[in-house]
Order: structure tokens, then C-alpha cells, then sequence
């Protein structure tokens, strides 16, 4: 039986396979709290997509996960350990994160911005290494900049940026990538674009942590779906096993079926007439 | 990429822009020439030949007394206070991502100056000084910490509590104006404008010392300080801090800028328009701190210049010169941008 209460009691089991987790999470801005204790390990290795409705706490915890966000209550755990216990440019070594609506600098060449990334790896005397030319030189290549390297960057087009934005967190060289919304403002074949470089990332042996909005397009992509709601976690798992109906009808009060989607099998969420 | 790598050994790596390089050379030789030209033209100006001599003091008395007593110590401080204003305007337009961010859209300036009218309204005579419009500043930029409830932490609502403190600080020297006699009302409202007349070695020290400590400081700070111009939340995600950068970089910027107000008064457009000019000439990110430090120097240097050499004899205050100067420049700039489209 599914079950619907949230899981917010007991603290998971701790995974051996789970560099990232969390455990009594409360976030607050200011005094309003958006997250209360929530505990949860991300899978390595795995593809995680957070989904549910607005203001339901999905970016909030994201910004905690990236330490962007300073937890009111209990911690996020890299290796164990609380993020706040490290130095930030090992966090910033480890965990990479691409926010909803990052600044392009003024004047700024898509080469210069995805050498930006590289901050965490550089120091006052080592400003500009071999190690930093090969990670800008890659990140450019498997996000397809390679060609617009000398470029500005406020030249480019929406779905370009978001490339070179992709490129500047690969070029940060992390085990784990953050990614907030990494598909809003981009019309679908753009999206889908994005997102097939994320399954190649995941391919290639990266966790990732994504926050989407489009359900078909999460369970199409995720190996492990987060459903939350009201800063809660309401379930999670692999998509084609906790996506049911009934969850959907609790989590965003919306009635629909679920059939296979008819290229990937993975579940399709098509809602009925009200 | 448009520069080099020095390296040293496998572990150091210093990177190189050629463009900074370049402009930052252009500057200090525009600089130099200034200078030059400042203690040599006019009818106080000590012969080419004999400058070097006077210099080092081996001159001939007049231009030794010229050189110590008149237009060394005010060319050197022309130069420190105007690299002052240039850096610290860099780090406030780039803590702020706001190119209006500056010393005097803050507060800083006009707490100075009601800082200093208060000093001559309590202590009459001698009006104004400089430590009046030391606290002045300091008391500003405590109202500004004060009214935003978050500290520095809010670039927005620094910006507007400033422009408040701003308004506040002006009515406040207005009253003093009102209240005071003739001459004090000049004497004030001649120092408001910002000006290098009679500067001595104290007051070239005061501004010479803040530069040399304080500028370091914002160098070191300028990789992270680049990083915040793509967002606090991906700064943070890099490593960079926001929170304690955005605070240093503040108080380096406070620093120059209230000593460089405390010697040579409220110039006009110097830490708004040189960080502008020096970025709009590299074509680059970044705060520039070293860039708009020499711009801030030259627009200074180059302003008082006109102003000891004008040939009508009004005793122009300097900071109207910068304005004209500054101002009409960036407009020059601006105008190209928007033809280019990039702006």
C-alpha cells in the first residue's frame, strides 16, 4: 500500500551509497519556515527529480543541498559530515550548483564565464593552471560551445545560454551537480536539449539532483523521484513504481491517469476534463 | 584569451590580461604627464630643468617652497584621493550590481559634509574640518547599517536607505547654511564642492596611507568580488561567500572613501563615473579595482590641473570640473554603446 502521510518522523537508514543527505532539515527565510524536519539521502550515482507544487520548499532545499541557504535546524551531511563543517571551496569541489536565474556579467565572452567555474580549484598563486585550460577546453565540448567559445554572451540566444551555463558547472569538475529549474524559460525542444545533456551527465557517472516542473518530463529522466509537498516529502522513488494517481490527486489535488509514455514506457501523466 | 599565464614552477600560475595591462600603462603615463605639467605651468611653475632638483630638495628656494609648500602636497593628494574614490566606487557598484552604486548615492559623502557643517554650527572658527566630516561619515554609514535592518547584507535596500540618509544629511547642511553667517556660509559652501587648495604633507599622508593598505585588500578580494556579479547564490555555490565578501569589500570601500572625504571634501562624480570609464574602455567583467583607481587619479589630477590653470581667475571649486569632465565623457561612451547596442 502507498502510503501518504509524510515521511518526516524517523531518520532514514544511512546509505552507504549516498555522499549527500540530510537529516532534521528545518529552512526558513526570516521567520518563515518553508522546511521542517526532512531527512533524505540522494542516491550516487542516480539521477534524483524533485517535483511538486509551488512554494511546496522543492528550490529551497536545493539552495540548502548547494549551502546557499543556511539551515535554521539540523544538517545537510556531505560524507557524513555537516556542509557548514568544511571549507567552502571543498564544498564548491564537490557539489556544483546552476541557480534558477544566474547574472551574465557585463562584456563577458562564453570562454571567460565558463572559466568562472573553476574559482573553487584556483588560489592567489595558482590562478590559471594546465588543469583549468583542459576543464574549460571539455566542459565546451560536451555542451556543444566549442564554436561560440569567443562569443558574448549576451549575443546568444536563450537555449545557447543555458549551454554555456551547463558548461561553467561541468567546468567545476563536481561528483555532484545541483541543478534549479534548469529547463524554465526555454521552449521545448531547448528543454529537451538541456535535459538530454543532463541524462548524458548521469551517464558518465555524476550524481545529479534536478528540480523540474514538468512531470512527464521528470519521470521520463529521473531514476529516483522525489514527490514533495507543503516542505514535506511525500514519497519517493523510481517514477514508473510511486507515480499513481492517487498521489498525483493528493500532492496537486489533480485528477488524471497514467499511461505508458508511447517512446520511453515511462509513465505519462495525462490529467482528465474537470 | 586575450593575455598570458606567468608561470612559476608547477604550482604558480598568475594570469595575465593584456588589455588591463595596456590601459592601466596608458593611464599612469597620462598621469605622469599631468603631474608634470602641474608643477611646472603658470607663473608659480618651477622650470623644467630644475624640477627633479626641487624635488629632491636641492632647488633653488622659491622652488623648493613651491614644490613643499604648494603644489607637491596638492598634486599628491589630488592623486590619492581621486584613486581612492575610483576604487571605492568599483566596489560599490560591483557589491551593489548597480553602476548608480557609488560613496555619494549611498550616504557616505552627504553624512561627511553634515558631518563637517555640524562640526562648524558646535565648534565655530574653525569650520569645517576634516574630523567633523570623519565622524559624519562613519555616523552615516551606522544609519545606513542601522535603517536596511539586514546590515549590509541587501544592496537594494542599501541603495535606498542611503538616498534617505542622503536627504536627511543635505536638509541638515541646508539648516546649517541657513543658520550661519555669511562667511561661514561660503566658507562651507566652497568646501561642499570638494576641493585641493592648500593641501599640506599631514593631509597627503592621511589619504597616501589609506591607499597603499587599503587598495591591496580590495585586490585580494577581486576574484570573488567577479564571481558575485553573476549572483549571491551562485557566488556561494562557487566557494566565493557573498555574505563576508560583500562586507569586506563594503568596508575597504567606506574606508577610502571617508578618508578621501575627510581631506579633500564631497568631489563630485569621481567614484560614480571612473569605474565606468575604466570598464567601458577594457570591454571586460570584473570590478577593475586597479583600472578605476588610476581612471579616478587621472579625472582628478586632470581636473585640478584646469582648475589652478584657468585663465579667467573664478576659483573654480574642483569637483564641478570633475563633473563636467566625468560626466560629459561617459556620456560619450554611453552614446557609443547604445549605437554599438550593447547596452
Amino acid at each position: 500500500m502507498m502510503q501518504h502521510a509524510p515521511r518526516t518522523d524517523s531518520a532514514p537508514q544511512a546509505s552507504a551509497t549516498s555522499r549527500l543527505s540530510a537529516r532534521g532539515l528545518r529552512l526558513a527565510y526570516d521567520r518563515r519556515v518553508v522546511v521542517d524536519s526532512l531527512s533524505i539521502d540522494i542516491p550516487d550515482g542516480g539521477f534524483t527529480v524533485i517535483v511538486g507544487p509551488n512554494a511546496c520548499g522543492k528550490s529551497t532545499l536545493l539552495k540548502a543541498f548547494a549551502r546557499t541557504l543556511t539551515p535554521a535546524a539540523g544538517s545537510v551531511l556531505l560524507d557524513g559530515r555537516p556542509l557548514e563543517s568544511y571549507r567552502s571551496k571543498a564544498v564548491a569541489r564537490t557539489l556544483a550548483l546552476l541557480p534558477q536565474s544566474p547574472i551574465a556579467p557585463e562584456a563577458i565572452t562564453v570562454r571567460d564565464l565558463v572559466g568562472r567555474g573553476r574559482y573553487p580549484h584556483q588560489g592567489l598563486l595558482r590562478q590559471w593552471s594546465p588543469a583549468d585550460e583542459r576543464a574549460v577546453d571539455d566542459a565546451l565540448a560536451a555542451t556543444g560551445n566549442t564554436s561560440l567559445a569567443e562569443r558574448h554572451v549576451a549575443e546568444l540566444s536563450g537555449g545557447q545560454r543555458q549551454r554555456v551555463w551547463m558548461a561553467m558547472v561541468l567546468a567545476q569538475q563536481t561528483e555532484l551537480l545541483l541543478l534549479d529549474e534548469p529547463t524554465t524559460f526555454l521552449d521545448i525542444a531547448h528543454q529537451y536539449d538541456v535535459l538530454e545533456l543532463c541524462a548524458r551527465m548521469h551517464a558518465e557517472g555524476r550524481t545529479l539532483v534536478a528540480v523540474l516542473h514538468d512531470l512527464n518530463q521528470a519521470a521520463r529522466y529521473a531514476t529516483n523521484l522525489v514527490v514533495m509537498k507543503d516542505g514535506a516529502i511525500v514519497d519517493q522513488g523510481e517514477p514508473g513504481r510511486i507515480l499513481s494517481p492517487e498521489l498525483l490527486e493528493h500532492v496537486f489535488g489533480l485528477s488524471c491517469v497514467i499511461i505508458p509514455d508511447p517512446v520511453t514506457g515511462t509513465p505519462l501523466v495525462v490529467p482528465r476534463r474537470p | 584569451m586575450s593575455g598570458g599565464i606567468l608561470r612559476v614552477g608547477r604550482r604558480v600560475s598568475i594570469r595575465v590580461h593584456r588589455a588591463p595591462l595596456i590601459v592601466a600603462a596608458g593611464l599612469v603615463v597620462v598621469i605622469l604627464v599631468v603631474a608634470w605639467l602641474t608643477l611646472t605651468l603658470g607663473e608659480l611653475g618651477i622650470a623644467p630643468a630644475d624640477l627633479l632638483p626641487s624635488i629632491l630638495g636641492a632647488g633653488t628656494h622659491r622652488d623648493s617652497l613651491i614644490f613643499s609648500a604648494f603644489r607637491g602636497p596638492r598634486l599628491v593628494v589630488g592623486i590619492a584621493v581621486g584613486a581612492a574614490y575610483g576604487i571605492s566606487g568599483a566596489l560599490f557598484q560591483t557589491v551593489t550590481r548597480n553602476p548608480l552604486g557609488s560613496p555619494d548615492v549611498i550616504g557616505l559623502t552627504s553624512g561627511a559634509a553634515a558631518g563637517a557643517a555640524a562640526f562648524g554650527l558646535l565648534v565655530p572658527g574653525i569650520l569645517p574640518t576634516p574630523v567633523g566630516a570623519l565622524l559624519g561619515a562613519l555616523a552615516a554609514m551606522a544609519l545606513v547599517w542601522v535603517g536596511t535592518g539586514r546590515g549590509f547584507t541587501s544592496p537594494a535596500r542599501m541603495l535606498l536607505v542611503g538616498i534617505g540618509v542622503s536627504a536627511m544629511a543635505l536638509a541638515f547642511v541646508q539648516f546649517v547654511i541657513a543658520r550661519s553667517s555669511l562667511q561661514q556660509a561660503t566658507v562651507l559652501a566652497s568646501w561642499l564642492n570638494g576641493s585641493l587648495a592648500a593641501r599640506s604633507w599631514s593631509d597627503a599622508a592621511i589619504i597616501v596611507v589609506s591607499v597603499i593598505v587599503l587598495a591591496p585588500v580590495a585586490l585580494l578580494l577581486s576574484p570573488r568580488l567577479q564571481l558575485m556579479e553573476m549572483g549571491d547564490e551562485q557566488a556561494d555555490a562557487l566557494g566565493a561567500r557573498s555574505g563576508s565578501t560583500r562586507l569586506a569589500a563594503i568596508l575597504v570601500a567606506i574606508g577610502l572613501a571617508t578618508a578621501a572625504v575627510s581631506v579633500a571634501g564631497p568631489i563630485a562624480f569621481v567614484a560614480l563615473t571612473a569605474p565606468q570609464i575604466a570598464r567601458r574602455i577594457v570591454r571586460r567583467p570584473g570590478p577593475q579595482v586597479m583600472l578605476s583607481g588610476l581612471m579616478g587619479a587621472f579625472l582628478l589630477a586632470l581636473a585640478d590641473l584646469l582648475v589652478q590653470q584657468e585663465p579667467f581667475d573664478v576659483q573654480l571649486p574642483v569637483g564641478i570640473v570633475t563633473a563636467a569632465i566625468g560626466g560629459v565623457y561617459l556620456g560619450y561612451l554611453l552614446v557609443a554603446d547604445w549605437r554599438r547596442g550593447t547596452v
